[in-house]
């Protein structure tokens, strides 16, 4: 990923994608998104401290990786197939976030899933799950950024 | 031989399913957690009902009314005399969330495919990827909803308080109170931790097996009946945080062991939970309602 803009530009610009199609339609193209998240690199996946990287309040199995690395986000995960949403929202974070300077990752405070308008698609009780999502990839960034 | 379930007609298997994906007396419906799993591949000819989206009253906390639920049976294609076969996700958990809600507003001809997305999968049957087909819109009567499937707070706690079966599908955690949500799920907010005083635990999924499917009658009276101690005659209603597993248990109960009277708290944890003045048991035992007046 060597997307030079910042989180925030960068959520505008797919914010835009989202907000040029129907409700319906926007499900098709986050599953585009589900479908081109990258596989998990093959030296994560026999991490001995894998369980350490499962999302405990996502339903089906998530697991997230998430480094600051010289100052910049470097993000990978793993979703269970049978959970295409997660997956397609997870791509969508991963796309937000990679290769960003982590102070411009933590300047990014807004709700992305309203902001994509998947709420009427989705629904609140979907939304939450994701939004977890969000929540801990911020508050991991923030606690190694405070450790720097 | 192996004894049968009570209403082995509500039971259709996949290769059934395949069968009669064309024939225009039948309905195919997907109803998933996942909102996305229908587009990433569905039966072919099926339709989507959201068990959120669609039979969710979006400004208050109900079902959609009967005018929504004959609008919604119309744009499917689906009459009242239609065959409607229901399937999805997780052991068919939102496909009996469907299936219920069907049965509230009193649709007669209800199935669900047995184990759902995974049998289809696993029985190497074509998946779809089409958009979501359209039906010609049929007439659908609006008709009351049927409370014999349902039932409200207030009727919870006269049961509860008459000491009448009460079962909370939950999982072992939340029953306990130590938990107020599903383990890997949301905190999706209760106030209170615990059970409902007086009922059995018992988790939805002890009904399915690995496949997705039901387990045999046998083994469903063995931990129902016998282990639990539940009653086939007896007034009973099930539980679980906003009445979706629940409504499963409830399918369970209804269809395979025939039970007569069964309903579901569909208000569940996430309203008894954060109700003023309920009671409520914590720990592993069902316990009571009954005020300890005289010391033991």
């Amino acid at each position: 990923m060597n997307d030079a803009r910042p989180p925030i530009e960068r959520l505008e610009a797919v914010a835009a994608e989202f907000a040029e199609l129907e409700p319906r339609e926007r499900l098709e193209l986050l599953l585009e998104f589900a479908e081109k998240l990258p596989p998990l690199p093959a030296e994560l996946k026999d991490e001995a401290d894998r369980a350490a990287h499962r999302i405990a309040e996502c339903q089906t199995p998530v697991f997230l990786w998430v480094d600051v690395v010289d100052g910049r986000v470097h993000l990978a995960a793993e979703v269970a197939p049978e959970a295409p949403t997660v997956k397609g929202f997870v791509s969508i974070l991963i796309d937000l976030f990679s290769g960003a300077p982590v102070e411009q990752a933590l300047a990014l405070d807004s709700n992305v899933v309203s902001r994509l308008g998947l709420l009427e698609a989705l629904g609140m009780m979907r939304m939450r799950g994701l939004q977890a999502m969000q929540f801990y990839i911020r508050n991991r960034l923030r606690a190694q950024n405070a450790n720097r | 031989m192996p004894h049968p379930y009570a209403h082995p007609e509500v039971l259709v298997s996949t290769a059934w399913v395949d069968e009669h994906k064309g024939d225009p007396n039948v309905r195919i419906v997907e109803s998933d957690e996942d909102v996305l799993l229908y587009q990433q591949g569905h039966v072919p000819g099926a339709v989507r009902i959201d068990w959120h989206t669609d039979l969710q009253d979006q400004l208050k906390r109900d079902y959609i009314d009967k005018h929504a639920f004959a609008a919604l049976c119309a744009s499917k294609g689906i009459g009242p005399d239609t065959v409607v076969v229901f399937y999805g996700d997780k052991s068919n958990w939102w496909a009996c969330y469907a299936f219920w809600t069907f049965k509230l507003y009193g649709h007669a001809e209800c199935r669900i495919m047995n184990g759902g997305r995974k049998r289809w999968e696993l029985d190497g049957r074509p998946w779809s990827r089409d958009p979501e087909p359209t039906y010609p819109a049929t007439p659908y009567p609006e008709r009351d909803p049927d409370h014999g499937v349902r039932a409200f707070r207030d009727e919870v706690l006269r049961h509860c308080r008459a000491g009448k079966p009460l079962v909370d599908v939950r999982s072992p955690g939340e029953y306990t109170g130590e938990l107020l949500h599903m383990p890997d799920y949301p905190q999706e907010g209760a106030l209170r931790g615990g059970h409902i005083p007086g009922a059995t635990s018992i988790p939805w999924s002890r009904a399915t097996n690995e496949d997705g499917t039901f387990k045999p009658a046998g083994d469903l009276e063995k931990l129902y009946l016998k282990e639990q101690g539940l009653k086939r005659r007896a007034p009973t209603i099930a539980y679980c945080r906003i009445g979706e597993r629940s409504s499963h248990t409830w399918f369970v109960l209804k269809y395979l062991l025939g039970f007569q009277n069964v309903r579901n708290y569909d208000g569940s944890w996430t309203e008894w939970g954060n109700a003023v003045g309920m009671p409520v048991a914590r720990g592993s035992q069902p316990g009571s309602v009954a005020p300890k007046t005289q010391p033991q």
